[in-house]
């Protein structure tokens, strides 16, 4: 199917998704049985709570439960993050600092040792809880911060009591990254949950093989907690870590995905490929939706040059944004406000709804340079930015051409080139002496975008903000569990955001997500829950 | 004599085995880039980087190591890989035999098509098909492997929906698909080497063709097949050998990136993934290998002279 790019950007992935609803497949009787080929990443250790990495997080969406997950099908709408229960049947908020789930009863763990099939309890979510929040190790401890204690009083029911409110708590706890749900008798028969064996779960698959470099394979987990699901008997993986032999793989039909996150095909393969997909792949589906991999620069701004405002503003003026997406992404991108991406489009403001601060993000090199003039940088000035190529030639075109925008105002930044292991330990997390640049983690909430990024002292406060308006504010969405009333003070700090510019906000990339007509009930959406998303789907042919 | 001879060359070997382990020390350290930081990427505890590299043994100076290093080795422990905490000869145990397979099957491919065409083209000096067999030796000795690989990967895909088996098949499980999926990358790795033993094949064979012994047995009255095979390439093939040794490392290279392409997981590959983490003892084990398979190699090839031609003597 064909889409404009002016209709996906102006209808947001609403209609995108709204093209694609397959009717006929939701009325059509499920068929069991089947397997699905998908092209995934070989997993660095498999344990969740050792590693910041995708590709073990997407690896246990098949194999792990949550206590609460985000809905998933053909009937939502990508970047619509609606949450619902997985393990929890129901929970309730007697108050702001408290919620109470209800476990789903005769969840079965899978039938392997040590828990050979045993019912899960709430003593597992609580086991689990605390060593998400204490093993050594968890660079995504922080999204549980706000827990001060679980408890399971009875074997159905977990109580968490917060520290502070925090309205975001149900979306961190449905996030892949944060908790999926791990058995205690496991964790002490392997010390931890690295070797591929110690990947048992309740999920809707189980892991029955690992090759490393090769590939993996789940099997459908029989005592699954929905009846009938999953659909699905086996899914195949492949670890197929070279472009062109993934490609030929998909078009000769080997790969029911496409091979990039979430299922996509990145924008420079596609344009090559679609007209070839025509024919030999008529039957695949496609959607185009706004990523949510935001890039930035991020900058020093509790120190000169940085800290005036002027200088903070021609930086963004300075960039050609359109352009940039132009160049980047063949013409399919999006220009994203600063904080949330236009991707969360519950929670984000497109940049000509910015108010005073969208002036910031227009291409205007000359008040640019006037700006810097005016900050007493009449010639400029010269900075290094801190960055790793992420080994994509994409990461590096768009860091030479910031460089390269930022010096037509008079800027003269230098590339610093980092090994990825040194710059994710420095600059990732602020370690810089001037401005650093890169892609950016992609979070299914607007906290993680605004919080992380902006409150004083968080890890992930690249730019050094300190600015007690946006403390505040940050701190005042936390509180708010009125979605509507959340959303407009969202959007009041995004237009507070976008005219103070403490990070110069570049532009991101559309998500082409295909997947073969063969596979029914399947809805594309963002984030790693691969799983999820594939859990009620089937396979017709 | 050929015992005194080999046990001569294993001595000369020594030293260069020792300046080699050297060099593979080094060099993995030389690379931009830490693995502590490296794997320090992965969790939160940035703070204990200096804990973490006590603990794997790189804070002490550089010849300490160096010298530990070597003595396990000389031991046959290659150490344990930094990132699987496994010891690096079992998993170079698990992977040697793909890339053996590999690099046996390419050096076959390479002998089965360079000596006939090698042969036809000496025998047939200065026609059109000789001009067009060296043209396709230039054309096979210019084109890179990886080059090629991609495109015998993707064209049939495009062409006819047509791709090689994808995720490695192990012999057990499926022989015939197990020897299929190595063929292709056995034959990409050895056109180059191919090219260049057909053109020292019709090289050498041209010279030896112009020998008085050979004038001698056309006189006799003998077949041309004869002639060229019996009394011609087998005087020829010596050099051929020669180089045939001097290609097993360039076929060994090649395997780095030929078995990232086709999904391989042989010992290229565990070494290509070991670079980019960092993994000093596996770049090191990796490379020592190596170097030790090539040195055995070229003492092999050395031997086999004396098989070939029974004039030569140790």
């Amino acid at each position: 199917m064909e889409l404009r790019r002016r209709d996906v950007l102006a209808g947001g992935a609403t209609l995108a998704a709204t093209t694609l609803l397959p009717r006929t497949a939701s009325a059509q009787t499920p068929r069991r049985g089947g397997t699905l080929a998908l092209r995934l990443w070989d997993p660095p250790n498999w344990d969740l709570d050792q590693t910041i990495s995708y590709k073990t997080h997407i690896a246990h969406t098949f194999t792990h439960s949550r206590l609460v997950k985000h809905k998933a099908g053909p009937g939502v709408a990508p970047g619509s993050l609606v949450i619902e229960g997985d393990l929890a049947e129901s929970w309730t908020q007697p108050n702001e600092t408290t919620y109470v789930f209800k476990l789903r009863r005769g969840v079965r763990w899978h039938n392997k040792p040590p828990v050979n099939g045993r019912e899960l309890t709430a003593e597992d979510v609580r086991y689990t809880v605390e060593r998400f929040l204490t093993v050594k190790g968890n660079a995504n401890a922080y999204m549980l911060r706000s827990v001060d204690k679980v408890e399971a009083p009875d074997k159905y029911t977990v109580k968490f009591t917060l520290k502070e409110p925090f309205a975001w708590f149900l979306d961190m706890l449905a996030n892949p990254m944060a908790v999926a749900i791990v058995a205690k008798e496991v964790v002490d028969k392997y010390g931890d949950l690295k070797p591929w064996e110690s990947v048992i779960g309740t999920g809707p698959w189980m892991l029955d093989s690992y090759r490393p470099n090769i590939g993996y394979t789940y099997v459908r987990h029989p005592a699954y907690f929905v009846a009938g699901q999953p659909y699905i008997d086996r899914v195949e993986v492949t670890v197929d870590e070279d472009n062109a032999s993934r490609t030929a793989s998909f078009l000769a039909g080997k790969y029911d995905l496409g091979w990039e996150l979430p299922g996509g095909i990145a924008r420079s393969d596609w344009l090559q490929l679609r007209d070839t997909l025509k024919t030999k792949r008529p039957n695949l589906r496609v959607a185009e939706f706004p990523g949510n991999v935001g890039n930035h620069v991020s900058m020093r701004v509790d120190q000169k040059p940085f800290s005036d405002l002027r200088v903070r503003q021609a930086m963004s003026m300075a960039l050609d944004r359109k352009a940039l997406i132009d160049t980047l992404y063949e013409g399919s991108g999006v220009a994203n406000p600063p904080g949330v991406p236009l991707a969360l489009k519950d929670w984000s403001l497109p940049v000509d709804q910015l108010g005073d601060g969208a002036k910031n993000f227009a291409y205007d090199p000359k008040e640019a340079k006037r700006l810097l003039a005016a900050a007493g940088y009449p010639n400029g000035f010269p900075a290094t930015i801190c960055w790793t190529t992420y080994g994509t030639p994409i990461v590096v075109d768009h860091a030479q051409l910031v460089v390269k925008y930022f010096k037509d105002v008079g800027i003269d930044a230098k590339l610093d080139t980092k090994e990825y292991g040194a710059y994710i330990s420095t600059c990732f997390y602020g370690k810089f002496d001037s401005l650093a640049f890169g892609p950016q983690t992609p979070f299914l909430d607007g906290d993680n975008y605004l919080f992380g990024y902006y409150y004083p002292g968080e890890m992930k406060n690249q730019s050094h903000v300190n600015d007690p308006v946006v403390a505040d504010m940050l701190v005042r969405q936390r509180r708010t569990f009125d979605v509507g009333k959340r959303r407009e003070l969202i959007h009041e700090a995004q237009r507070y955001l976008a005219k103070q510019v403490y990070y110069t906000t570049s532009v991101g990339t559309m998500y082409t997500v295909v997947w073969d007509g063969a596979l029914k009930n399947h809805g594309p959406n963002l984030g790693y829950d691969y799983g999820g998303r594939l859990m009620a789907a089937w396979l017709d042919r | 004599m050929l015992k005194r001879y080999l046990a001569r060359r294993l001595l000369v070997a020594v030293p260069s085995l020792l300046i080699a382990s050297a060099i593979v020390f080094m060099l993995p350290r030389l690379i931009p880039g830490d693995a502590v930081q490296l794997m320090l990427a992965e969790t939160s505890y940035a703070k204990d980087i200096d804990e973490l590299r006590a603990k794997l043994g790189l804070d002490r100076p550089f010849h300490v190591q160096y010298v530990e290093w070597l003595a396990r080795a000389a031991r046959g422990d290659l150490g344990e890989s930094l990132w699987t905490r496994r010891p690096v000869l079992s998993e170079l145990a698990q992977r040697l035999p793909v890339t053996g397979e590999l690099a046996l099957y390419a050096t076959v491919s390479a002998l089965l098509i360079a000596l006939p065409i090698g042969v036809v083209a000496a025998a047939r000096q200065d026609s059109l098909s000789d001009y067009v067999l060296r043209s396709l030796a230039i054309l096979g000795l210019s084109v890179p492997n990886f080059w090629l690989a991609t495109l015998l990967i993707v064209l049939p895909a495009i062409w006819w929906g047509w791709r090689p088996v994808t995720g490695f098949v192990e012999f057990r499980q499926d022989p015939v698909a197990h020897v299929a999926q190595i063929l292709l990358p056995a034959l990409i790795l050895g056109i180059a080497s191919a090219a260049a033993l057909m053109r020292l094949t019709r090289g050498m064979l041209l010279e030896v063709l112009r020998q008085d012994y050979v004038r001698t047995a056309w006189a006799k009255g003998l077949t041309e097949r004869a002639v060229v095979i019996k009394h011609g390439l087998r005087n020829a093939v010596i050099p051929v050998i020669t180089l045939l040794g001097t290609q097993l490392p360039l076929i060994l290279g090649g395997t780095v990136i030929i078995e990232q392409i086709f999904g391989l997981p042989g010992v290229s590959r565990f070494l290509f993934d070991a670079i980019n983490q960092r993994d000093y003892p596996v770049i090191q084990g990796v490379n020592l290998l190596v170097v030790s398979t090539v040195v055995l190699v070229n003492l092999v090839v050395d031997a086999l002279y004396a098989v070939l031609d029974p004039r030569i003597r140790y």
